[in-house]
């Protein structure tokens, strides 16, 4: 997933990214409010953290403007003060959760798990479709309760199929959110992941090729 | 006993007004006597006078006519009444008018020198009547001193004196019952300006109104002024403070989240004393924080409406839980209103409703009412709160040494940050089955 990160103090940025990437995002970061909204305009994002104290321009201005512009990834907001009247007046301008700081970096993981799933519409970490089931908390996939064992690419590539049900999903958007910008933008990769992701998921076969468009996933095949 | 300015201005116009009237009244009342008195004074003169010119001396002695040239001298008991007698006291005549009453009354004092007057008012032995005597010497027929003496009722001069006083104590009391009446108007329109400020005031209070308004006249603008900027004052230092606040917060929280995400890479035996001691920090300083970010009532506060408060922070938290699909009743009665400050009350009732819907399985119920208090139910159906570990959950991290690592100081500061306004937090069990947390304010 590509995650948005936009913290003004460098050493809890950089150990955000670290930590993000750790746990197999794709992570951009931005300095101050204004940066971080050229990002947020410029590139889709499946999630944003956002510290509310930020430089240029304040968080909640941030966040209001992105939801003007009708970005509507989830936002995960940061705040030092940990005071209700700024958490109240994030979450009115469009953020989704709030953290205080300090915070556990497990906590902050795990509330942007629940908030990328929420956003593909599951309210639980265990997304099922038929026999195939995928814990996005654990990253563990089962077919008819079987694990099945998956790299992390093929985990991600599953994952983020299956968080954007019955729409297709271009080999671009998928090196998109899957890798670093400076990746190099091979969509033979991508192939190779999905044939071997097919090949780990028989007898199911949930992922359908639509030629010249992309990837859709599709339930009714997995069943 | 504190005395009202009204009242006193009202009690200082009344006893000068009072004490000048009276005066006033005093010496015209004497003014008045005196010329009734002249008056009569001149009336005995004339009939003395004419008594004099009406003397037939002869031989034979001293003779009046029967005609006498005052007509009351000659009925009985008329009311006036003379007399003429010699040097040695003894009565050479009296009028028709003195005889048959047998009305005689001694001269009083030194006797008199020929052409001498004497006028006296209030004789002591000559009830009711008042006398003019005069002395001259008669040479017809022979010479010798003679008293002449003129005694008049004293009844009607009286009976005006006492009329004019009536008069006059009616008129004074009138004007000064007038007088009072339009000092009181007086007062109460020239005290007007303070009336409307304190009930401006009194508004302020209540939260019905930012500043005071600007119609006050010259010698209240000042006042007003002040006043206003007082309030501007309180309010401006209190931001002032809690902007230095949330910076302290931020400078802090900042690096300890840094530091807390560094130690995962250090080796595990520092690592969890370095963790340990983080905590501490960390509860410590969120604690500290948080209640010294609390201002506490204001002087001058707005009435806060708190449906419309609990309506927005269970929106905020609604989102933030929405994976939980908690059900929220409210029963919080529109007009419900406490004057308290906005962010202070945020963070009370921030704190309660996230508590909810931490612990809650499905449901949360807020209530409110108002009795002689104000009264605020949080309830949710999650395991509730022991009954032994209540007292301990409230008091939990008052001093730093007692702070214990983690998390679940949130209900410790909102009963502080009650405390500040002298209400109170209790726990209870809720008929839903978990926790139920009752709020009073004033």
């Amino acid at each position: 997933m590509r995650i948005l990160v936009v913290e003004d103090e460098v050493q809890l940025q950089e150990q955000l990214r670290h930590k993000l990437k750790d746990s197999g995002h794709v992570v951009d970061t931005a300095q101050d409010g204004e940066e971080g909204l050229y990002f947020g305009r410029e590139y889709e994002y499946d999630a944003a953290v956002v510290d509310l104290g930020l430089p240029k321009l304040g968080g909640i201005e941030l966040i209001n403007q992105l939801r003007v512009e009708d970005r509507r990834f989830p936002i995960l907001v940061l705040t030092a003060r940990g005071n209700w009247q700024d958490k109240v007046e994030g979450l009115e301008a469009g953020a989704d959760d709030y953290l205080t700081k300090p915070f556990q970096m497990e906590e902050l993981l795990a509330r942007l798990n629940a908030l990328l799933r929420r956003a593909a519409g599951y309210a639980s970490p265990l997304i099922s479709e038929g026999p195939l089931s995928l814990d996005t908390a654990k990253k563990e996939v089962r077919v008819h309760e079987a694990l099945v064992e998956l790299t992390a690419y093929e985990y991600r590539v599953l994952e983020y199929l299956m968080l954007n049900p019955s729409r297709v999903v271009s080999k671009t958007e998928l090196t998109d959110h899957l890798y670093e910008q400076d990746f190099e933008r091979d969509s033979n990769v991508i192939e190779v992941f999905v044939g071997r992701l097919r090949k780990k998921l028989v007898p199911l076969n949930p992922i359908r090729t639509v030629r010249g468009q992309g990837y859709r996933f599709n339930s009714d095949t997995a069943a | 006993m504190k005395s009202g300015i009204q009242t006193r201005l009202l009690l200082i116009t009344t006893l000068a007004l009072g004490s000048f009237l009276t005066l006033t009244g005093l010496v015209l009342d004497r003014s008045f006597r005196l010329s009734v008195l002249s008056g009569a004074e001149e009336q005995l003169r004339l009939v003395i006078y004419s008594l004099m010119g009406a003397v037939q001396s002869d031989d034979a002695g001293f003779t009046l006519p029967d005609q006498m040239p005052e007509p009351r001298l000659g009925q009985p008991e008329s009311g006036l009444y003379a007399w003429v007698n010699d040097a040695e006291g003894n009565i050479r005549w009296r009028s028709p008018s003195a005889v048959t009453g047998g009305v005689s009354f001694p001269e009083e004092g030194p006797r008199l020198h020929p052409g001498e007057f004497r006028f006296r008012a209030e004789p002591a032995d000559g009830a009711g009547l008042i006398f003019l005597s005069y002395a001259v010497i008669w040479e017809d027929p022979e010479e010798s001193l003679l008293t002449f003496r003129v005694g008049a009722d004293r009844a009607p001069f009286h009976a005006a004196i006492q009329s004019f006083r009536r008069n006059l104590s009616i008129g004074l009391s009138a004007v000064t019952l007038l007088f009072v009446l339009a000092q009181y108007l007086a007062v109460r329109w020239g005290l007007r300006p303070l009336r409307t400020m304190a009930q401006e005031v009194r508004e302020m209070e209540e939260g019905h109104r930012e500043r005071l308004s600007e119609a006050y006249p010259l010698e209240l603008t000042g006042l007003a002024e002040n006043l206003d900027r007082f309030v501007a004052h309180e309010q401006r230092s209190r931001s002032r403070y809690r902007k230095a606040m949330d910076d302290l917060a931020h400078s802090l929280k900042t690096p300890l989240a840094v530091i807390r995400n560094a130690l995962e890479q250090v080796p595990s035996k520092p690592r969890d004393l370095l963790a340990e001691q983080l905590d501490r920090m960390q509860t410590t300083v969120t604690h500290q924080l948080s209640r010294a970010s609390v201002a506490g009532p204001l002087i001058v506060s707005r009435q806060i409406e708190l449906r419309a408060l609990i309506e927005r922070l269970l929106r905020a938290l609604e989102t933030a839980y929405r994976d939980r699909g908690i059900r929220v009743e409210l029963d919080v009665p529109a007009s419900l209103g406490v004057r308290a400050d906005e962010r202070d009350l945020m963070e009370i009732l921030g704190n309660l409703l996230e508590n909810a819907f931490k612990y809650s399985r499905s449901r949360i119920r807020v209530s409110g009412s108002r009795g002689e208090t104000l009264q605020i139910v949080v309830e949710d159906d999650g395991p509730g709160i022991a009954p032994d570990v209540r007292e301990a959950v409230l008091n939990r991290g008052t001093r730093a040494d007692e702070v214990e690592s983690g998390q679940g100081i949130g209900l410790a500061v909102v009963a502080e940050l009650v405390g500040l306004y002298k209400g109170r937090l209790r726990i209870g069990d809720s008929l839903l089955g978990g926790a139920s947390l009752s709020l009073e304010l004033p």
